[in-house]
C-alpha cells in the first residue's frame, strides 16, 4: 500500500464541482495536504511558495493558460523538480496535446471521467516508477549528470520496465554534457528497433546543430512519412532548410506544423518571419497577429512579434497608406509594446519609428516627426544595446525617416560591437557606403584573429597581447572583449594579482550592454561568475 | 492519406461527417458532466441506494454510451487522417490494471470477477496505449454485457507480436459472427450495433500498429479458457 497522507497535493482545474470531486477521492486514500487552484497563474504562484509532490492539473482551463503551457512554465522557472509527478488530466483524448509535448511531457494523462479506482490505481503506479527511479532523480535534481547516466545504465540493466523512460534521461544527460558521439549512438541504436517519436526529434535537432543537415533531412523525411502529425519534425525540417538557404521551403514546411499545432505563439512568430522574408506580408500578418494572440497568457510574449505585425500590416499596403482599419490595428499592437514594455527604451523607440512611418504614409508629417524626435531621445538612454538585427532595423527606418546621421551613428556601435561577424558587416553595407564605419574595425580584426591563432597556440601570453590591442581599438566589440577576459583569466589563474583581477572585471564591464538574447550571452555570465569568485 | 492538401471542408460528404463529429464531441462533454454528477450525488446517498441496481445500470450504460461516442470519434478522426499513431513503450501489467480500474465499480456491482494474466513478469509493449486502450475497453464494456461471471484478461508474445486477449464466460460470438468477422474488420457488415462497430474500429486501430511490413489485426473466437467469446488484438 502506498500511503498518501504525507504528500503534498495541487489539483489546478476551472470547476469548482470538479475540484470538489477529485478532492474527494484523494481525501478517501487519506491524503491530507490538498491545494486547490482555478487557473494557470494560480497554480504557479502556489509552485512558487511550495514544492508539490503530485499535481493534477486540468489541461483545457478555458481563458489563459493551458496545462502544457504552465508546465511548460513550471519547468523553465525551475518550479518542478524531477521528483514531482504531474499527471495532466484531459477531457478528451490526449492525442493532440501528446504531440505538443516532445519536450515537456506530463508524467501521464488521465482522461475525464475517472473514477477513484482509476485515479488510484494510476497515482500508485506513478509513485512506484518515482521511487524506482530514485538514484536517477536525485542526482538529476543536484544537476550531477554523470550520476545519472551511472544510474541509467544499472536501471537498464536491472529493472526492464523502466528502461524505455532511462533511455530519454540517459539521452538527456548526454546532451547536457555534450557527448555527442555516445547521444549519436544510443538514439541510432534505439531508433534501429523502434521509430520512437522523440529519439527521431532528438537526433535530428542533434544533426541539425552540429551541421550535418543532409543527414538530419533524411531521417526527418522518413520520420514525417511515419508520423505525419508530429509538427516537431515539420518544424525541424523547416530549420533543416532554412539553414541550407532554401527560404520557401522552409515557409511550406512550417506552414506544415502550423496546422497540425497553430497554437504555439513561437512557431506563428517563426512562420511570420520566413513569411516576411519571402515577401509574403498576407501571411506574414496572419502568423503575426496570431503569435501575438496566442503569447498574451505566456512567457513566450515576445514584443518582436507585436512589433513585426505592425510592420507586416505596412508591408501589405506597399507603398500606399495602410486602411483605416490597418492603421487601428497598427496602432493598437504597437500601443501595446509601449504600455507592456514602457521600461525599455529601446523597444518604445522602435515602436514610435515604426508608427511614425504609418503618419508619413497618411500624410501626417508634423506628428510623425514628433514621433522620431522622441524615438531618438529614447536610443540615447538605452542601457543595452540592439541585437544586430535589431539594429539594422532600426537604422535603416531612420534612414528612410530623414535621420541619415542617426542611422550612421547606430551603424557605427553595431559595427563596432559586431563588426567581427562578416555576415553582420555585409548587412551594414547594404546600407552604407561610409569608409569611417565599413573599415573601422579593419585593424582591431586582424589583432584579433591573431590573437586568435596565438591562443589556440596556447601562446596565452602573446594572445592576450593581440586582443587587448584589439579591445582597446573597439572597446564595446563583444567578441574582443570577451577574449580578453577570458585571456586575463587564464593568466589569473596562474598568477592571481588584483591587477589583472581588475583589469579582467573592467572588461567584462565593458559587455553590460549586450543583449541577454546573444548566443555569447551564456559565455560572458560564467566568465563574470568565475571571475567574480575568485 | 489522400487527403492531404485538401481541407476536410471541402468536401460535402466530410463537410457533413464534420458537423456530426462536432456534435458527438459535444454529446461526450455532456455525458461526462452527467457521469460526474451523478458519481457525486451517488456518493451522497445511504449505501442501500448507491448499490442498487438501478445505480449500475446508469453507470454501465454511460460507460457505454462514452466508449461509443469515443469510437465514433475515432472513426471520424480516421477517415480525415487525423488520428496520428503516438506508440509508446508501456508496461502490459499497468496497462490492464488501468483498463480494470475504470471498469471496477461496475464489475462490482455486477459481481463479474475480473482476472488478468501475463506471460512474463514485467512484459512490454509498444502501442499507442490511448487508441488500444479504447479498444480493449470497448471488448471489456461488451463482456460485462454478456459474461456470467468472470472477465479474464491475457497477454503474451507469439512470432514477436504482443497479442492482448480478452474473454469471458457467457454465451460467446454468434456463430455467423465468427464466421464473417472479416466483413465487420472491412466494414461491410455493421448491422450488429455496437459490436460490430467495435470490431471495425478494433482492426482499423490494429492495423496502424506495424513493424517491418507486419500489420497489427484482431481475431474472435469462442474457444477461451472461460468458455465464452475471446477477442484478441496482435501488435508487432
Amino acid at each position: 500500500m502506498i500511503s498518501y497522507n504525507k504528500r503534498r497535493f495541487l489539483i489546478v482545474d476551472d470547476f469548482s464541482d470538479f475540484r470538489a470531486s477529485v478532492k474527494g477521492m484523494l481525501s478517501q486514500m487519506a491524503a491530507q495536504h490538498i491545494d486547490m487552484a482555478a487557473n494557470g497563474e494560480e497554480a504557479i504562484s502556489l509552485c512558487r511558495e511550495q514544492q508539490y509532490d503530485i499535481i493534477l492539473h486540468d489541461y483545457n482551463l478555458g481563458e489563459g493558460k493551458n496545462g502544457q503551457q504552465v508546465l511548460e512554465e513550471l519547468h523553465h522557472a525551475g518550479l518542478i523538480s524531477p521528483q514531482c509527478i504531474f499527471v495532466m488530466v484531459t477531457a478528451e483524448s490526449s492525442q493532440a496535446m501528446v504531440m505538443a509535448a516532445l519536450e515537456f511531457e506530463p508524467d501521464a494523462y488521465l482522461t475525464k471521467p475517472f473514477t477513484r479506482a482509476s485515479l488510484q490505481q494510476r497515482l500508485d503506479r506513478l509513485v512506484e516508477r518515482k521511487v524506482a527511479l530514485q538514484p536517477i532523480l536525485a542526482p538529476l535534481t543536484k544537476q550531477q549528470y554523470g550520476a545519472v547516466l551511472q544510474a541509467c545504465e544499472q536501471i537498464i540493466a536491472s529493472q526492464p520496465r523502466y528502461a524505455p523512460l532511462c533511455q530519454r534521461y540517459k539521452a538527456d544527460a548526454l546532451k547536457t554534457l555534450g557527448l555527442h558521439e555516445d547521444l549519436e549512438a544510443q538514439l541510432q541504436s534505439l531508433l534501429a528497433d523502434r521509430p520512437m517519436p522523440w529519439a527521431l526529434n532528438m537526433l535530428a535537432n542533434h544533426w541539425l546543430e552540429i551541421g550535418n543537415l543532409e543527414q538530419a533531412e533524411t531521417l526527418l523525411e522518413q520520420g514525417i512519412s511515419q508520423f505525419p502529425m508530429l509538427p516537431a519534425l515539420f518544424d525541424a525540417l523547416s530549420q533543416v532548410k532554412l539553414a541550407k538557404g532554401e527560404l520557401l521551403k522552409a515557409q511550406v514546411f512550417l506552414e506544415q506544423a502550423v496546422k497540425i499545432s497553430p497554437n504555439n505563439s513561437q512557431r506563428q512568430a517563426q512562420l511570420g518571419k520566413l513569411a516576411r522574408a519571402n515577401h509574403d506580408p498576407d501571411r506574414a500578418v496572419r502568423a503575426y497577429r496570431q503569435a501575438v494572440n496566442l503569447g498574451r497568457h505566456s512567457q513566450f510574449r515576445d514584443p518582436e512579434a507585436h512589433l513585426n505585425l505592425a510592420g507586416s500590416l505596412q508591408d501589405q499596403a506597399g507603398d500606399a497608406a495602410p486602411s483605416p482599419k490597418a492603421m487601428l490595428e497598427i496602432r493598437q499592437t504597437l500601443g501595446d509594446v509601449s504600455k507592456g514594455w514602457r521600461h525599455d527604451p529601446g523597444l518604445t523607440a522602435r515602436a514610435d519609428l515604426v508608427q511614425a512611418k504609418s503618419l508619413v504614409k497618411s500624410g501626417k508629417q508634423v506628428e510623425a516627426d514628433e514621433l522620431v524626435r522622441n524615438a531618438s531621445r529614447k536610443l540615447g538612454k538605452m542601457d543595452t544595446f540592439f541585437t544586430a538585427a535589431a539594429a539594422l532595423e532600426v537604422a535603416s527606418q531612420l534612414r528612410e525617416l530623414g535621420q541619415p546621421e542617426q542611422a550612421d551613428t547606430l551603424l557605427g556601435t553595431c559595427a563596432e560591437m559586431y563588426g567581427d561577424d562578416p555576415k553582420i558587416m555585409a548587412g551594414i553595407a547594404e546600407q552604407t557606403t561610409n569608409p569611417a564605419i565599413l573599415q573601422a574595425g579593419e585593424q582591431a580584426q586582424a589583432q584579433n584573429r591573431e590573437g586568435i591563432r596565438l591562443y589556440q597556440q596556447q601562446q596565452y601570453p602573446a594572445a592576450l597581447d593581440s586582443f587587448r590591442a584589439a579591445q582597446a581599438l573597439q572597446p564595446r566589440n563583444i567578441s574582443f572583449a570577451l577574449n580578453t577576459a577570458q585571456s586575463l583569466l587564464r593568466l589569473l589563474l596562474t598568477e592571481p594579482t588584483d591587477e589583472l583581477r581588475e583589469e579582467c572585471l573592467a572588461c567584462l564591464d565593458q559587455l553590460r550592454s549586450m543583449p541577454s538574447s546573444d548566443h555569447r550571452h551564456e559565455r560572458y555570465r560564467k566568465l563574470c561568475e568565475r571571475v567574480e569568485s575568485l | 492519406m489522400n487527403r492531404s492538401g485538401q481541407d476536410p471542408e471541402d468536401d460535402k460528404g466530410l463537410g457533413f461527417s464534420t458537423v456530426i463529429a462536432s456534435t458527438v464531441h459535444d454529446m461526450k462533454n455532456s455525458l461526462g458532466m452527467l457521469m460526474q454528477a451523478h458519481a457525486e450525488l451517488a456518493a451522497k446517498l445511504p449505501p442501500e441506494l448507491s448499490n442498487s441496481r438501478e445505480q449500475g445500470i446508469i453507470e454501465y450504460e454511460s460507460m457505454r454510451l462514452n466508449g461509443m461516442l469515443v469510437q465514433m470519434l475515432g472513426l471520424y478522426k480516421l477517415g480525415v487522417d487525423q488520428l496520428p499513431l503516438q506508440p509508446v513503450h508501456i508496461e502490459v501489467e499497468d496497462f490492464f490494471q488501468a483498463a480494470l480500474a475504470r471498469h471496477q465499480d461496475i464489475l462490482r456491482s455486477r459481481q463479474i470477477q475480473s482476472s488478468y494474466d501475463i506471460a512474463e513478469e514485467g512484459l512490454m509493449g509498444f502501442f499507442d496505449a490511448e487508441l488500444v486502450d479504447s479498444v480493449v475497453s470497448n471488448v471489456i464494456n461488451n463482456s460485462i454485457r454478456y459474461a456470467q461471471n468472470a472477465v479474464h484478461l491475457r497477454a503474451w508474445v507469439e512470432q514477436d507480436q504482443l497479442v492482448l486477449a480478452i474473454s469471458d464466460d457467457g454465451q460467446g460470438y454468434p456463430e455467423r459472427m465468427i464466421e464473417a468477422q472479416s466483413d465487420y474488420v472491412l466494414g461491410i457488415n455493421m448491422t450488429s450495433g455496437s459490436t460490430g462497430l467495435g470490431l471495425y474500429f478494433g482492426a482499423r486501430i490494429a492495423e496502424r500498429h506495424q513493424r517491418d511490413g507486419v500489420f497489427g489485426h484482431i481475431e474472435i473466437s469462442n474457444n477461451s479458457a472461460l468458455g465464452g467469446g475471446e477477442f484478441r488484438i496482435y501488435l508487432p
